[in-house]
């Protein structure tokens, strides 16, 4: 219980001192209004073009609320590896890994107190939009059912950014692994178009990749809350959480191997 | 002649620089590329379901992507600080190149290379190469087209970085513009209204970094080099008037900098 409660409150420092400067905040999560205002032009003349009013059981109406919460998961997410990459550079991570706290949890609760606010204003400001241009979500009770699959999706993102991240143990310069992870979140996890929209083969093999239960299980789950899909993002992201956790602490021990630290 | 001479010998130095860790740097070139591939994927899977947005194709997708990436990767290359302008100016690091007798604006932004720069400036052209609308003449457009877009989207830049003489530290609202001038430059300019449109032109000048000049590659016309040169022109201008302008009010903490 003490150890818990020692990460609790890292957690709640870092959710305090994201409160600090609230014009800086909002000020970035203005950025969800145009992405929901551009996704809007092209997937209203893209519906007309098709002459439907659902594809593949995804409404217009539907696939702007799915887009919304794929953007709030997305760009509520704090910079972990750029991070931990900054703190390898700059040596400042010798004064992180001798102090009395496990490095991945006090880099976890971190990520997750950054992660609350700015999330949360993302989907105020991305929900406000759409309610403007579609009108109310059809299950608005999809939120509080998708919320243990955000959370999920956050323990997803942490465990794959922390992998690259401790790649600067070795490579120092992580952006080019982010900037790949990144791109294969937006196709792999139904980010731009979703999943159900692609070719049957790719939608088989991308639904069953972490990047589509980080992404695209809780948006899909946001707009249709049903118990089978439920179960079925629930099961597939517990697993991927299993396997990538374990995957990070051995990546994190042979990492501290390597690590040499000049200076800081 | 003496700013040209000035401007190459500053870029062989950054490209020294960035040389210095050659690593890294083919590193961030390479991953830049791959990451473009990986993103335009996107594209190709959209248009491989839906055909066409209002006429606008996977081919013209190419063309303005790739027109899109080289002028973002030429500003990036040659004019680095441009991305970071307001923080500059925000703290009193301006004071460097005041000092120094060489015109404060081109010395400040051409004093950064961003490495990654280089992967967006040969994607492009990548790009183009698989468009479909290849010709010679046409790589030649191509090249002028990048060249004007690029100094649309870096007069851009200056002129909402430069909102930091006025308003202090500006980096939200110009990350907020610059992407959002991303954003709008890719998506297919079919899918907007004439006001969407007139605002792609003016305030967030995205269309004359992707769509116009993807018009003029793919056929030359000489109304569409007349809209290229008088956006870059015009915004250009406009981007060194108001950084002079707001250069007289700037004042600094005479806080000691070492300018790497």
């Amino acid at each position: 219980m003490k150890t818990f409660s020692k990460y609790w409150s890292i957690f709640q420092i870092t959710l305090i001192n994201s409160l600090a400067y609230p014009g800086e905040l909002a000020g970035r999560s203005l950025m969800i209004i145009p992405f929901m205002w551009i996704f809007y032009q092209l997937w209203k003349v893209t519906f007309n073009a098709a002459g439907v009013d659902a594809m593949n059981g995804l409404t217009l109406h539907d696939t702007l609320w799915y887009l919304m919460l794929a953007e709030t998961i997305e760009l509520g997410r704090p910079p972990i590896a750029r991070t931990m990459s900054e703190n390898v550079k700059d040596g400042s991570i010798a004064y992180i890994l001798n102090k009395p706290y496990d490095f991945l949890l006090y880099q976890f609760s971190t990520a997750m107190g950054e992660t609350i606010f700015r999330a949360m204003l993302n989907a105020i400001f991305g929900g406000l939009t759409v309610l403007w241009l579609v009108g109310t979500p059809e299950h608005p009770e999809g939120f509080l059912i998708a919320l243990p699959a955000i959370l999920g999706a956050w323990v997803l993102h942490f465990c794959i950014n922390a992998m690259i991240g401790l790649s600067a143990f070795v490579v120092e310069d992580v952006s080019a692994f982010t900037w790949i992870y990144q791109k294969f979140s937006f196709i792999f996890g139904g980010m731009l178009i979703p999943l159900d929209f692609y070719p049957q083969w790719l939608q088989t093999f991308a639904k069953f990749l972490p990047f589509s239960s980080a992404i695209y299980g809780p948006a899909r789950l946001f707009v249709t809350p049903t118990t089978e899909i439920f179960i079925n993002v629930m099961t597939l992201q517990l697993g991927w959480i299993v396997v990538l956790t374990f995957l990070l602490t051995i990546a994190y021990r042979r990492g501290l191997t390597q690590l040499t630290v000049n200076g800081g | 002649m003496k700013e040209l001479k000035f401007l190459i010998a500053i870029w062989q130095t950054n490209l020294q620089s960035a040389m210095e860790y050659r690593a890294a740097f083919l590193t961030q070139v390479i991953g830049m590329i791959v990451n473009n591939f990986i993103y335009f994927a996107i594209w190709i899977i959209f248009f491989n379901k839906f055909k066409d947005v209002r006429g606008w194709g996977v081919n013209d997708m190419y063309v303005t992507f790739g027109v899109l990436a080289s002028s973002f990767g030429l500003v990036s290359l040659l004019f680095g600080n441009t991305f970071t302008l307001s923080d500059i100016i925000a703290k009193g690091r301006l004071d460097y190149y005041l000092s120094l007798p060489r015109p404060v604006l081109l010395h400040t932004v051409a004093s950064r290379t961003i490495a990654s720069g280089m992967g967006d400036f040969l994607y492009g052209f990548i790009s183009y190469c698989l468009s479909g609308y290849f010709t010679w003449d046409g790589l030649a457009r191509f090249a002028l087209a990048a060249l004007l877009a690029a100094t649309v989207f870096g007069a851009f830049l200056i002129l909402t970085q430069s909102l930091a003489f006025w308003f202090g530290s500006m980096s939200n609202f110009s990350g907020l513009m610059l992407n959002a001038m991303l954003t709008f430059g890719i998506y297919p300019i079919t899918l907007f209204d004439s006001y969407a449109k007139l605002i792609l032109f003016t305030i967030i000048p995205a269309a004359l970094m992707g769509a116009v000049p993807a018009e003029f590659i793919r056929a030359f016309t000489w109304e569409v080099l007349g809209q290229l040169l008088l956006g870059a022109i015009g915004f250009l201008a406009l981007a060194i008037f108001v950084f002079h302008k707001g250069l007289r009010r700037y004042e600094s903490g005479s806080a000691i900098q070492i300018e790497i």
